[in-house]
């Protein structure tokens, strides 16, 4: 079978090859599927579990998601055992475990006073992600208030949707609103239904914070006891937006999202994504070369993946890295991406930006220019004062002024990667 | 789920887990640690759609084409974070061994964009056709073929025209 569809020689040879190498790669299934199992059943507990309601509930499914194996319960000391050393997994930012019951006591410490009932509540280190749960009264009628966790990745389409106030024409509710607050945090206010279509009265409030480190959290309230099946207690949920508010910002919770065990990578949930489509990296690279002002040397380029590419160019005072990356279709992440940017004459918008590299290399300066067409058409660049990155700076500035940048972001020249 | 069920999945999850791995593996250009977080990934989502899988009639190519989209997905979150480009491996002289042998297949993997690779991996490891292929990256047939032909190409460039190196006898 193999190869057999192959009539180049060079194909079979790598046909060949690549099954030598494939086979050199020693599996553990048993790790693997267990693995599997684990995210998997924790995708279906939370669907079960749905304490946070609604389109919350559906956003968080798989948020969370570290390489979590079967036992860890057992990994990272308690806080209160352990409060002057980091749990054992955690990275730098991350502080000890909360327990369930840690949470169940921020929460009643936030809320106003009233009697508590029905108390639950996952710590950070269960193989779903935590939340605290518990039915309150503040003497007009029991109400139900959840608050749940997760990390998100900052300006990524998760964070987008759950803040993003829903569309009308979809969800039926009482107010909503979305903004940024002075810390870069999203919050989305929301008053609605726990069953859109009304069949029953229940009103679910609910507040969405996510701040701009992406740590998500939910906290919702109900005019009942449960958020399903359960009657109607009172008018309205007990507190008001602004308590939402005070409580959902409080610094414990970000702690809590902190102490989430880390996951390498963000989650993915739902079908399998089909790729979007985008530029190829080598036809981006193109135009960037023919951008660059005379007299440069181009020293070496590359494209990985699609809609990024990238230049090392060299001006006689050494090497230079230039990215630019491509992307059809962000205007949904406009406001994120561009809030104290400069609107051109046609609607463009251009931001640009001059701080530290991202990767580690000492003394190394990154200068941007990030710019939108109307239709979401998003072109950035970058020049770096170092060949790489991850290396030391090479030289004082970048090859490239950002006046520079602007103009060759701003070039027609990209219209044809669209 | 239920127990029959369970059983079914866990020993096809046991049968394929290998296989799996070693795709994910040649995706990632030798990255085993992220090779194995996509293999869970992908029996993660079968897990819970394990039922309707099942009944597709091929859950090993379902799960092959979870795997490479998951991949593809993966890639471009990295992208859309303006990442700079990771310090490409040097590529090893071909020498004695077929652990150096496989770091240079690999290193050579490496240099191809994502979907490249994806098509390289579908067409000669998994032996899709063109179309299954472009079924799996959800383009049209000719796009695989414009594809290939460039991966090939610059492969060709990278490890020489004859690969015998590359592969027992």
């Amino acid at each position: 079978m193999p190869g057999s569809q192959h009539h180049d020689p060079f194909e079979e040879r790598l046909a060949a090859a690549l099954r030598d190498a494939g086979d050199g790669f020693d599996a553990d299934p048993a790790a693997l599927t267990a693995g599997g199992r684990v995210r998997g059943r924790r995708a279906q507990l939370l669907r079960r579990t749905a304490v946070l309601g609604g389109a919350a509930g559906i956003a968080l499914v798989g948020v969370g998601g570290a390489l979590l194996v079967p036992g860890g319960d057992s990994l990272g000391p308690d806080r209160s055992s352990a409060a002057a050393k980091p749990a054992a997994s955690a990275s730098a930012t991350a502080a000890a475990s909360f327990s369930g019951d840690d949470l169940l006591r921020t929460l009643k410490g936030l809320l106003p006073d009233g009697e508590f009932s029905q108390e639950a509540a996952n710590g950070t280190r269960g193989d779903t992600p935590p939340f605290a749960h518990v039915v309150y009264d503040d003497g007009e009628g029991a109400a139900a208030i959840g608050v749940g966790f997760g990390r998100l990745e900052a300006g990524s389409r998760e964070v987008r949707e759950v803040t993003t106030c829903p569309d009308r024409a979809l969800v039926e509710y009482d107010d909503c609103t979305s903004g940024r607050l002075p810390d870069g945090s999203l919050l989305m206010l929301y008053r609605g239904y726990e069953y859109p279509d009304r069949r029953e009265d229940t009103k679910r409030w609910s507040a969405e914070l996510v701040t701009a480190d992406g740590q998500h959290v939910s906290l919702s309230e109900w005019n009942a006891a449960a958020e399903k099946g359960a009657p109607v207690s009172r008018a309205e949920p007990p507190l008001s937006l602004e308590e939402l508010k005070r409580i959902v910002t409080a610094g414990a919770w970000r702690r809590v999202v902190d102490a989430m065990p880390e996951d390498r990578r963000p989650p993915a949930t739902g079908a399998p994504d089909a790729p979007p489509p985008g530029a190829a990296g080598e036809s981006i690279g193109a135009p960037l070369a023919g951008l660059l002002p005379k007299g440069l040397t181009v020293v070496d380029r590359g494209g990985q993946e699609t809609e990024y590419a990238y230049l090392v160019i060299d001006d006689g005072k050494g090497r230079s890295l230039v990215q630019v990356n491509v992307q059809p279709d962000m205007s949904d992440v406009a406001d994120q991406l561009y809030g104290e940017a400069e609107t051109l004459p046609d609607g463009t918008l251009v931001a640009t930006r001059e701080g530290p590299g991202e990767k580690g290399g000492e003394g190394v300066l990154m200068w941007t220019a990030d710019t939108m067409r109307p239709d979401g058409f998003r072109v950035v660049i970058s020049a770096f004062n170092t060949g790489a990155q991850h290396q030391d700076a090479t030289r004082a500035t970048p090859a490239l002024t950002v006046d520079r940048l602007k103009e060759i972001a701003l070039s027609g020249k990209w219209e044809g990667l669209r | 789920m239920r127990q029959g069920r369970a059983d079914e999945y866990a020993e096809f999850a046991a049968a394929r887990a290998g296989h799996l791995y070693r795709s994910a593996c040649l995706l990632t250009a030798g990255d085993t640690h992220l090779a194995e977080d996509l293999v869970q990934e992908t029996f993660g989502r079968l897990y819970v759609r394990w039922g309707r899988v099942s009944r597709v009639g091929n859950p090993a190519g379902y799960a092959q084409t979870v795997l490479t989209r998951a991949f593809l997905a993966h890639q471009r979150r990295r992208s859309s974070r303006e990442r700079a480009t990771d310090v490409f491996p040097d590529l090893p002289g071909a020498a004695d061994g077929d652990a150096s042998l496989r770091l240079t297949l690999m290193a050579a993997l490496a240099r191809l964009p994502a979907k490249d690779r994806a098509v390289v991996v579908l067409r000669y490891w998994e032996d899709r056709s063109v179309e299954e292929t472009a079924d799996v990256l959800n383009v049209s047939s000719a796009a695989v073929r414009t594809r290939c032909v460039r991966a090939l190409g610059r492969l060709r460039e990278l490890l020489g025209e004859d690969l015998a190196a590359y592969s027992r006898p």
